[in-house]
C-alpha cells in the first residue's frame, strides 16, 4: 500500500514534478472557486475555461507544444473575453453573465476555426486534457510562479472581496470602486484556468477551481472553513488523481477531477450541512414536549 | 449648530424621467429629518442623490462629511443572506474607513464591537451566521456596523420595514442618542407614530417638489386627511409600510 502511495511519486521526476504542480495549483485554485460560488459565478469559470482554450490553442499553433507561448496565449485570450465582456455589460446594464456567454462562444468559435485551418486535431487532446507528462521544470516554474503570484495578491484583496460579496453597496458608498477589485479577480481566474491545463487540460482546470469548493459547502458554514477545506480537498484530489492516473495508466486531468467529483458527491450525500443526510438527521429529531417550555 | 448638508436647488433624474426638481434644504449636525411621501415621490432618489450614487442634473449637494463616514442603510437589502459570515463579523466590517483592505483589527476594535453589539441586544447572536437573522437582528446589526463606522450622517431607507416591535423601540433609542452625538440623520418613514418619536423635521416630497414641515403639522394635515399635493387614500402618512417607493 505504502509502495503504492510513495513509490511513483519518489521514484520519477515526472511525478514529483506533476505533483508539486498539482499542490501549488490547488493552494489557490479552490479559494478562488469559493469565491466563485459565493458571488454567484460558478459557472462563469466554465465559461472562463472555454474562452481560454482557443488562445491556448494559436499558441499552440505558432510556437508548438510550448508552455510559455501556450499559457500566454490562454492568458490574452481569458482576458480579452473577460475584459470585453465587462465592458459590454457596462456600457449596456445588462447583466454581465450573458456578455462573457456571447463573448466566450466567440472566442470559442474562433479558436475551432483556426484550428481547423491548420494543424492536426491529434496534438491537441493533450490541450483538452492535459499530460503529467509534459510538466517539464519550466512549465513547473510558470504554476508554481503563477500560485504564489496569485496566493499574494488574493491576500491583499481578501477583505475587499468579503465585503463586496456581502454587501457592495456598502464599499460603493466609502468611494471603493468595485470593478477594479472584480476586474483583478477575474484576471486572477484566467491566470489560474492558463497556469492549470498543462497537468489538467483547459477545460479540466475549471474543475480543480469549482469541485473542491463546492464540496466544501457540505461541510462547513464559514469563510475560513470553506477555504481551509477546499484546499485540504484539491490537495488530496490532485495527489489521489496523479497516482491513479499513474498506476491505472489513465490520462492525469480527468482522474483528478473525478477524484474532486466524487469528494463532492459523498459531501453531497453525507455532508454536515444541507447534505441528504443531514436534512434526514433533521427531520428525525423529535419535537420538544409543549410543557418543556415552561 | 452648523450645517452639515446643504441642497440648493437640486434636480434629480432616474435614467431619462425627472423625478426631483429643485429640492432646497439645510441639514444640521444632530437633527433627524423624516423623509415622507407617496410611492415613487421620490424618496430613494434624493437618499442616492445624498450619498452621491446619482449625479444631479442641476443644482447641487455640499456635504462637509467625508464619505467614508457617510452611511446608508438601502431600503432592498443588498445583503447575500448565505454568505457565510457571522454577526460580529458584520460590525466589524464598518472599520473600513479606518482599518481598509489590510490593517489587522485590535483589540480595542473588538471591545468597541462588542459594546454595540452590546447595546443592540445582539450580544447573544454574534456568532450567529447572517442566514439565519431575523428581519429585526439584520436591520440591528447593520445598524451595528454604521455604528462601528461612526458616520457622521446616516441615511435610512424604511429602516423599520419587516421588523418587529422590540427591534423598532431599539432602533429608536440608538437613532436618538447618535443625534444626540451630533450625527445628522435622515430618515425615510411612512409609519406616523415611528415619525413622530424620532423625527425633528418632515421633508414632504410630492410630484417632485419638496415642502419642510414638522411632524406636529404633518401629523394636523393627515388628521385633517388633506396632506398638501397628496391624493388619500395613499397619503403620505398612510401609505402601508413595507411597500417599495
Amino acid at each position: 500500500m505504502i509502495d503504492w502511495l510513495y513509490t511513483p511519486l519518489v521514484e520519477f521526476g515526472f511525478m514529483r514534478r506533476a505533483l508539486v504542480a498539482g499542490l501549488a495549483l490547488s493552494l489557490v485554485a479552490p479559494p478562488l472557486g469559493v469565491f466563485l460560488t459565493l458571488r454567484g459565478m460558478s459557472l462563469v469559470g466554465d465559461a472562463m475555461a472555454h474562452a481560454v482554450l482557443p488562445g491556448v490553442a494559436v499558441g499552440f499553433l505558432l510556437a508548438g507544444f510550448s508552455l510559455p507561448a501556450m499559457s500566454a496565449g490562454g492568458l490574452v485570450a481569458g482576458l480579452l473575453v473577460a475584459g470585453l465582456a465587462g465592458g459590454v455589460s457596462r456600457l449596456s446594464g445588462h447583466r454581465e453573465d450573458s456578455a462573457i456567454a456571447s463573448f466566450y462562444l466567440i472566442s470559442l468559435a474562433a479558436g475551432v476555426m483556426l484550428i481547423s485551418l491548420r494543424g492536426s486535431s491529434v496534438d491537441l487532446t493533450h490541450v483538452l486534457f492535459g499530460s503529467i507528462l509534459a510538466v517539464n521544470s519550466t512549465a513547473l516554474w510558470l504554476i508554481v510562479a503563477v500560485s504564489s503570484a496569485t496566493l499574494v495578491v488574493l491576500a491583499a484583496i481578501f477583505r475587499i472581496l468579503v465585503v463586496e460579496c456581502l454587501d457592495p453597496l456598502f464599499l460603493r458608498g466609502q468611494g471603493v470602486r468595485g470593478g477594479a477589485v472584480h476586474a483583478l479577480f477575474l484576471g486572477l481566474m484566467v491566470l489560474n484556468l492558463t497556469a492549470g491545463f498543462q497537468t489538467l487540460g483547459t477545460l479540466m482546470a475549471v474543475g480543480l477551481m469549482m469541485l473542491p469548493a463546492t464540496a466544501a459547502r457540505f461541510w462547513s458554514s464559514r469563510l475560513e472553513g470553506l477555504m481551509g477545506l477546499a484546499i485540504a480537498i484539491g490537495m488530496l484530489s490532485s495527489t489521489g488523481g496523479l497516482l491513479l492516473s499513474y498506476h491505472a495508466g489513465l490520462p492525469s486531468g480527468p482522474c483528478i477531477i473525478l477524484l474532486a467529483g466524487a469528494i463532492y458527491l459523498v459531501s453531497a450525500l453525507f455532508g454536515r450541512y444541507d447534505s441528504l443526510a443531514a436534512r434526514w438527521r433533521r427531520r428525525v429529531q423529535p419535537l420538544l414536549p409543549p410543557d418543556a417550555h415552561g | 449648530m452648523s450645517s452639515i448638508l446643504t441642497l440648493e436647488a437640486l434636480s434629480l433624474a432616474q435614467g431619462n424621467r425627472l423625478v426631483l426638481e429643485n429640492i432646497d434644504g439645510r441639514f444640521e449636525a444632530g437633527s433627524i429629518t423624516a423623509l415622507v411621501g407617496p410611492n415613487g415621490a421620490g424618496k430613494s432618489t434624493l437618499v442616492q442623490g445624498i450619498m452621491g450614487m446619482l449625479r444631479p442634473i442641476a443644482g447641487r449637494v455640499n456635504c462637509s462629511v467625508p464619505k467614508a463616514h457617510r452611511a446608508w442603510l438601502p431600503q432592498q437589502l443588498a445583503l447575500d443572506l448565505s454568505f457565510p459570515m457571522s454577526v460580529e463579523e458584520l460590525v466589524m466590517t464598518g472599520c473600513w474607513p479606518t482599518h481598509g483592505s489590510f490593517r489587522r483589527y485590535g483589540p480595542q476594535e473588538y471591545r468597541r464591537g462588542q459594546a454595540i453589539m452590546h447595546r443592540l441586544g445582539l450580544q447573544a447572536f454574534e456568532h450567529r451566521p447572517l442566514g439565519e437573522l431575523s428581519g429585526g437582528q439584520r436591520q440591528r446589526a447593520l445598524l451595528g456596523r454604521t455604528l462601528m463606522q461612526r458616520a457622521r450622517l446616516l441615511l435610512l431607507d424604511e429602516p423599520f420595514a419587516n421588523v418587529d416591535a422590540a427591534t423598532v423601540e431599539v432602533l429608536i433609542e440608538v437613532l436618538r442618542d447618535m443625534a444626540a452625538d451630533g450625527v445628522t440623520i435622515l430618515v425615510v418613514l411612512h409609519d406616523h407614530d415611528q415619525l413622530r418619536c424620532l423625527a425633528d423635521r418632515v421633508l414632504l416630497l410630492d410630484r417632485g417638489h419638496g415642502t419642510w414641515t414638522t411632524p406636529a403639522a404633518l401629523g394636523e394635515l393627515s388628521r385633517l386627511g388633506h396632506p398638501p399635493h397628496t391624493p388619500p387614500p395613499s397619503g403620505a402618512a398612510h401609505s402601508p409600510t413595507g411597500n417599495p417607493a
